[in-house]
């Protein structure tokens, strides 16, 4: 009886879990084989919208802004969201005033994000764009949300504004079973501050720095609201992203079974990402045990 | 017992107000403050004149209506009794799939032509049958202030070189000769369609649309030699794709852009102190020999399958066909109505009625003539060409082999 009972508590969740997780997932890959326009019949046709997938130009270029949008938030927001919580960890006056300012941007929704950076990189009025004519930089004026050569990148700047405070909150969490006494010893002993971070505070931050970065890879191949709010993945997809792409293509274009192809793909590449992270937690429960 | 008590009471007052009034929901793309407010006053009339139904309407933004509207009509119990849609391709779409219905009981004991103009009814209307009510129709020209033209001694322009005279005068003041907002990219495709219509004439355009003709014909490359010129001169508005159409109307309403090729529902969004400055010419001739073709969408509603009540929904539709209702719409937004017995509601309306009974032939537009599918990427590749003309060859193939992959042929 008593090896039972975990598991009748476990069917309720299990059930949701296939119904609400594992189903779609195998349906997905289903569609992904079919042709189908989301009303009249499925017809299987094998591999070949993955054959086609990896011909067009438009997905290969989503494709090469998510490994951009990965870049951007493993390089900028965990260096960036270290240094905040490292600022924000030290009892200076009115810290929590300051917490609270860098913590805001997280309140917010990306739909709400995305139109506050639509205007602030306004081409004409922004103000962006307004103070750089201000300061007399006016050639580094751009049309920051319609040049094809830039407007991935502002993009990943809007969405690094809520990232950032993100991986700060993370690193603070870190920062709070930090072993004071241990770097209190290394001052006794002499080590400077930046020994003391390097030697003492960053190892013992490693499971934070596990979190911060899978959760950002996975959060840079989803990334889709930010897009679709400022650009919608224009001008002429230059921006566009594999979510982005596969909404376009399924319920703009009506091919439900390119769109799941795009899924999957998508699916895929992330999955390699939650496996590192997921191995990582089982493997430092199995050392805690 | 006074829980219970209550509970019946609570009962009591829902179903009076499910069974009173039978329900009749409308879902709506007319978001723009002007259409959406003379829809409401419409569906006031109608619930006055019609006691025994309550409407709700459901507004969506424009662009969200079209993605949405499929979800609707897919699914399997339906929650819409009318909705909004564009006549020709895009109706046709729905009609072929079952998903809406013929409302031919409208025209119970009358016909169409009773209402409406017979040159309507194949647009409105899949193998015979008439699945589409016309609420409205409006033309497309180049819109500009008079009072900017007249300060610089600018006449409406005829032919191409008057117009890039015209645009070169603008440029020369300061003003950006043409406005335009490719945030989304159907705007391009106006251009597309007006120089095609131009160059090409009428017959091409449909058979360009309906998927016959390579998009690397030498007739379509000659479209875009025009186009170009106007590119590589600078006319268009700077940035444009980071703007909405509505937003882009700003700079000519403002002053600071001189012309925009667009649809009378620009006035839909004018101030009030520039609504009566702004004036439209026709698209100016570019082949002599070509005769004169203008782009007219005609907008209106259909019917959804799964629709829960659809005897409220004709019935919606009986008074939207009705004089009354069309002249309402008409009126409010400077429209022309669908219903003949209807005058055009103003001098302005008048002038657009008169362009188009002097053409040749006119179209919907790009992106309700063709294929969903094919109209995404083509305005897509418009807007690059706009961004990269000196690529047109390269967008002009890859658009030609799409075409092959969705029309198979």
């Amino acid at each position: 009886m008593k090896k039972i009972t975990p598991y009748l508590f476990l069917i309720g969740p299990l059930a949701m879990y296939i119904v609400w997780v594992l189903f779609p997932i195998f349906h997905t890959v289903i569609v992904s084989f079919t042709r189908w326009d989301g009303m009249t019949k499925m017809r299987f046709v094998g591999l070949q919208n993955y054959v086609q997938l990896f011909r067009d130009r438009y997905f290969l270029l989503s494709f090469i802004n998510n490994l951009k949008w990965m870049v951007g938030f493993v390089l900028l927001s965990i260096p960036l969201g270290l240094l905040f919580a490292l600022l924000m960890d030290q009892r200076f006056p009115g810290h929590r005033v300051y917490k609270t300012l860098v913590y805001l941007p997280m309140a917010l929704s990306f739909v709400v994000i995305g139109q506050i950076w639509s205007w602030i990189l306004e081409p004409t009025g922004g103000v962006v764009n307004t103070f750089l004519r201000w300061i007399g930089l006016s050639n580094f004026a751009k049309s920051w949300l319609s040049d094809p050569k830039v407007v991935t990148y502002s993009l990943i700047w809007a969405a690094l504004w809520r990232q950032i405070p993100y991986a700060m909150v993370l690193f603070l969490a870190g920062l709070q079973n930090v072993n004071r006494d241990r770097v209190e010893a290394a001052m006794v002993d002499g080590a400077n501050a930046l020994q003391r971070f390097w030697y003492v505070v960053l190892p013992e931050l490693r499971p934070a720095m596990v979190v911060a970065v899978t959760v950002n890879v996975i959060d840079s191949l989803r990334a889709f609201d930010i897009v679709y709010v400022m650009t919608r993945g224009g001008p002429f997809y230059s921006s566009s992203v594999m979510a982005n792409y596969m909404y376009i293509q399924a319920f703009h274009n009506y091919r439900m079974g390119y769109g799941a192809a795009i899924s999957v793909i998508q699916f895929l590449v992330t999955l390699i990402f939650i496996l590192i992270y997921v191995l990582n937690v089982m493997k430092k429960e199995e050392r805690e045990v | 017992m006074r829980g219970f008590r209550f509970f019946l009471l609570l009962i009591l007052v829902v179903a009076s107000f499910a069974f009173g009034k039978e329900r009749v929901v409308i879902n709506s793309y007319m978001s723009d403050p002007a259409p959406r407010k003379a829809l409401e006053e419409l569906v006031k009339m109608f619930e006055q004149k019609y006691p025994e139904y309550k409407v709700v309407i459901n507004t969506f933004a424009h662009e969200d209506f079209k993605v949405l509207l499929r979800t609707w009509l897919a699914s399997p119990k339906g929650t819409a009794d009318v909705v909004t849609w564009f006549a020709g391709e895009r109706m046709r779409y729905f009609a072929e799939m079952g998903l809406i219905v013929p409302v031919e009981e409208v025209f119970a004991g009358s016909k169409w032509e009773d209402y409406f103009p017979a040159s309507f009814k194949s647009t409105c209307s899949y193998k015979g049958k008439i699945y589409f009510i016309p609420q409205s129709w409006y033309w497309w020209g180049v819109y500009y202030r008079k009072s900017v033209f007249e300060k610089l001694g600018i006449k409406p322009p005829k032919t191409w070189d008057e117009f890039l005279q015209v645009c070169e005068t603008l440029k020369k003041n300061g003003i950006v000769p043409i406005a335009i907002g490719t945030k989304f990219p159907w705007t391009a495709a106006g251009w597309f369609d007006i120089l095609n219509l131009r160059i090409n004439g009428l017959d091409f355009h449909i058979s360009l649309t309906a998927g016959e003709v390579p998009y690397t014909d030498p007739r379509v490359v000659k479209v875009f030699d025009y186009w170009r010129v106007l590119v590589e001169r600078d006319y268009f508005l700077p940035n444009h794709s980071s703007y909405e159409w509505q937003e882009a109307a700003t700079f000519l309403f403002r002053g600071q852009a001189g012309m925009y090729y667009i649809g009378q529902f620009i006035k839909d969004v004018a101030p009030a102190e520039v609504k009566d400055d702004l004036d439209f010419f026709r698209f100016p001739i570019i082949d002599p020999s070509v005769p004169l073709y203008e782009e007219t969408p005609i907008d209106g509603f259909m019917v959804p399958a799964n629709a829960p009540n659809k005897k409220g929904a004709i019935a919606f539709l009986k008074f939207i066909a009705s004089k009354e209702a069309q002249e309402k719409f008409a009126k409010d937004l400077g429209r022309l109505a669908a219903n003949v017995h209807v005058a055009p509601p103003d001098e302005h309306a008048r002038k657009g009625l008169n362009m188009v009974l002097e053409s040749a032939g006119v179209t919907q537009f790009y992106d309700r003539d063709s294929n969903p599918e094919m109209a995404e990427v083509g305005m897509n590749g418009f807007v690059e060409f706009m961004h990269n003309p000196a690529k047109i060859n390269d967008i002009l193939r890859r658009l030609e082999s799409e075409r092959k992959r969705i029309y198979g042929k």
